[in-house]
């Protein structure tokens, strides 16, 4: 099956009048699949902006090949399937949303009827139909970035690249946004997410990849990355010192942590171990879970890694490849 | 078609929305009504017998041929219009690129399925559409006032449009060039109204040779007029073309192919210059 999304080694070098060069990517690779929600996480410069702008053409990779719906992205019909959120878009505020919907849609290749089809159910979508032919400066920040979101998808496209969605949006939006983005995934549509907002990645996305200094320093499905591997939290009856000392026995780390217990084992087996003296203490488990760490911990430590990297004399710079 | 229809209706709609447009049509309106309600004329068998200019009697000894009257009147005010044309319509288009350049602006723009070439040819129509839009205005209006005021029905005067829209689409395509380089509307404006001036000098460019001491001075004196648009002879050529018959053979030979070649040569240059450099450009 054709990825939605190929980067391949993709490398970006600016050069400065003053013959400085400034490498922005380093031989980026990821891919998203259809119906796929992806988000591309890194601190500022690490890259993230660059990458989307080579997809959508807007800026020339130095080496390495991008493709969308497996058409090259140096082919302006690439972009015909493709809808994309800028951050900080302006669309003309002279405009209504109808009229930014119909000149969008229009450039994207839809004809009057499809317009007509597409536009009243989309803006109820983006809840803006009592806005419909309302001048776009008088919308609210949030409404703004509602109707961007629309300009974007007024072609059905099959690959959503967004640029910080929910910037401006209240909490209800945001969810609304959310929940908009994911019935787009089930319908098949890959999104490409880049935001700021770790949270708001962890709870829409599948896969992310963090990049760091022009690299991708990890990339995978979010629960894989946020497995810690080593913890388990277990939750037993009648739980007491006589247990934990147990526990102890086997060479295993055993806390107690607000009334459950915090395992810390050398692998599975060990695990096994301690659940059956658990059991033959007489304390019946009621639940065992790994556990997790939020995606946020994981940036920062990708981050942190990297500045000791950076700092380190001799030391390589970035990150590890997937 | 639909990409490049969508591009004109968009730049159409900022044009309506924005007050230098505004300022164009009211400006033109304003000269209109003040040529409606200033001059009246007293016509006696196809003679000027009488005139009041502005409310005030204005003295004529003897009876003039109307029909002279107007043609001397409207050649001389068609190199009026062709001034004032150009600039207007300079004014008021020379933002297309840049603002098409900014940040949140290019982004939405360049990222449909649309190539730059395609991006930058509709933003041109749609700003040689504008330009031609208050033309016709301007002109027509004018050119039915004549027609309402003196009873004389001079098609030639429509002649005018036609040359001052030509030199505002290569100027246009010159103000396109700057646009796309230096992303300022500011620098496009001032840049474009330079060029005209400076070419408009060198229309004296024989002179000007002979008054330099060096020959490769008198060369690139030579070379600048042959290479820029002949803005000065075509200000001429607008007052021959309407004043045509002997009148126009009396005047100095302008509507000549050199003079609209190069013209057209050095628009053509800097449209392709402008898409060349638009096509390479990164956002």
């Amino acid at each position: 099956m054709t990825s939605a999304i190929e980067v391949t080694d993709l490398t970006k070098t600016y050069s400065s009048f003053g013959g400085r060069k400034i490498e922005a990517l380093r031989g980026v690779s990821f891919r998203v699949e259809p119906g796929e929600m992806f988000g591309l996480l890194g601190p500022n410069g690490a890259g993230k902006t660059t990458s989307v702008k080579i997809l959508l053409g807007l800026t020339r990779a130095t080496t390495g090949t991008a493709s969308l719906m497996g058409m090259s992205v140096h082919d302006p019909e690439s972009r015909r399937r493709v809808g994309y959120l800028p951050e900080g878009h302006r669309i003309p505020n002279y405009l209504t949303a109808r009229q930014a919907l119909s000149i969008f849609g229009r450039m994207s290749g839809l004809d009057s009827r499809q317009l007509a089809d597409r536009i009243p159910p989309l803006i109820e979508r983006v809840r803006l139909s009592q806005w419909l032919d309302m001048k776009v400066k008088k919308f609210s920040k949030g409404m703004t970035q509602r109707l961007g979101l629309a300009c974007a998808m007024i072609h059905s496209p099959d690959v959503l690249l967004l640029d910080e969605p929910t910037d401006g949006v209240d909490p209800v939006g945001r969810r609304e946004i959310r929940d908009l983005l994911r019935e787009e995934a089930d319908r098949g549509t890959a999104v490409l997410l880049n935001s700021h907002l770790l949270s708001e990645i962890e709870t829409t996305c599948d896969k992310v990849a963090v990049l760091r200094g022009g690299k991708v320093a990890a990339a995978g499905r979010i629960d894989e990355l946020t497995a810690t591997g080593s913890q388990y939290r277990m939750i037993a009856a009648g739980i007491d010192e006589p247990l934990v000392s147990s526990l102890q026995l086997t060479g295993a780390i055993v806390a107690r942590q607000n009334g459950h217990l915090l395992l810390t084992v050398r692998d599975i087996q060990q695990l096994n171990e301690l659940i059956d003296r658990t059991r033959a203490n007489g304390h019946a488990i009621s639940e065992i879970a790994a556990v997790r760490s939020s995606l946020e911990d994981i940036f920062v430590d990708l981050i942190k890694t990297g500045e000791i990297e950076q700092n380190s004399p001799g030391a390589l710079q970035g990150g590890v490849q997937p | 078609m639909k990409v490049m229809l969508a591009n004109i209706e968009d730049v159409l709609r900022e044009a309506a929305a924005r007050w230098t447009l505004m300022a164009y049509f009211l400006l033109s309106s304003i000269f209109i009504l003040i040529f409606a309600f200033g001059v009246n004329l007293d016509i006696v068998d196809g003679a000027l017998a009488g005139a009041r200019l502005f409310g005030k009697d204005a003295e004529v000894r003897n009876p003039m041929d109307i029909e002279k009257l107007v043609l001397g009147f409207e050649s001389g005010f068609s190199a009026f219009l062709y001034l004032i044309g150009i600039f207007l319509a300079i004014f008021a288009t020379a933002h297309l690129v840049p603002r098409l350049q900014e940040k949140g602006t290019a982004d939405l723009y360049l990222s449909r399925p649309v190539s730059r070439f395609g991006l930058l040819t509709s933003r041109y129509i749609a700003g040689l559409l504008l330009a031609a839009t208050n033309l016709v205005y301007l002109i027509g209006s004018i050119w039915l006032m004549v027609i309402w005021k003196t009873h004389v029905v001079h098609p030639r005067f429509l002649l005018s449009g036609v040359i001052i829209l030509f030199v505002v689409a290569v100027l246009l395509a010159f103000a396109f060039l700057v646009g796309v380089v230096t992303s300022s509307t500011a620098v496009s404006i001032m840049a474009t109204y330079a060029i005209f001036l400076f070419a408009a000098l060198l229309s004296g460019h024989e002179r000007l040779a002979a008054a330099v001491s060096k020959e490769w001075q008198a060369n690139l004196i030579h070379g600048l007029y042959s290479f820029f648009p002949k803005t000065a002879e075509l200000g001429q050529a607008v007052v021959k073309a309407v004043a045509g018959g002997e009148l126009g053979e009396r005047m100095p030979d302008t509507l000549t192919l050199p003079v609209f070649g190069s013209t057209l040569a050095f628009g053509l240059l800097c449209f392709t210059l402008a898409a060349v450099v638009f096509q390479r450009k990164e956002f």
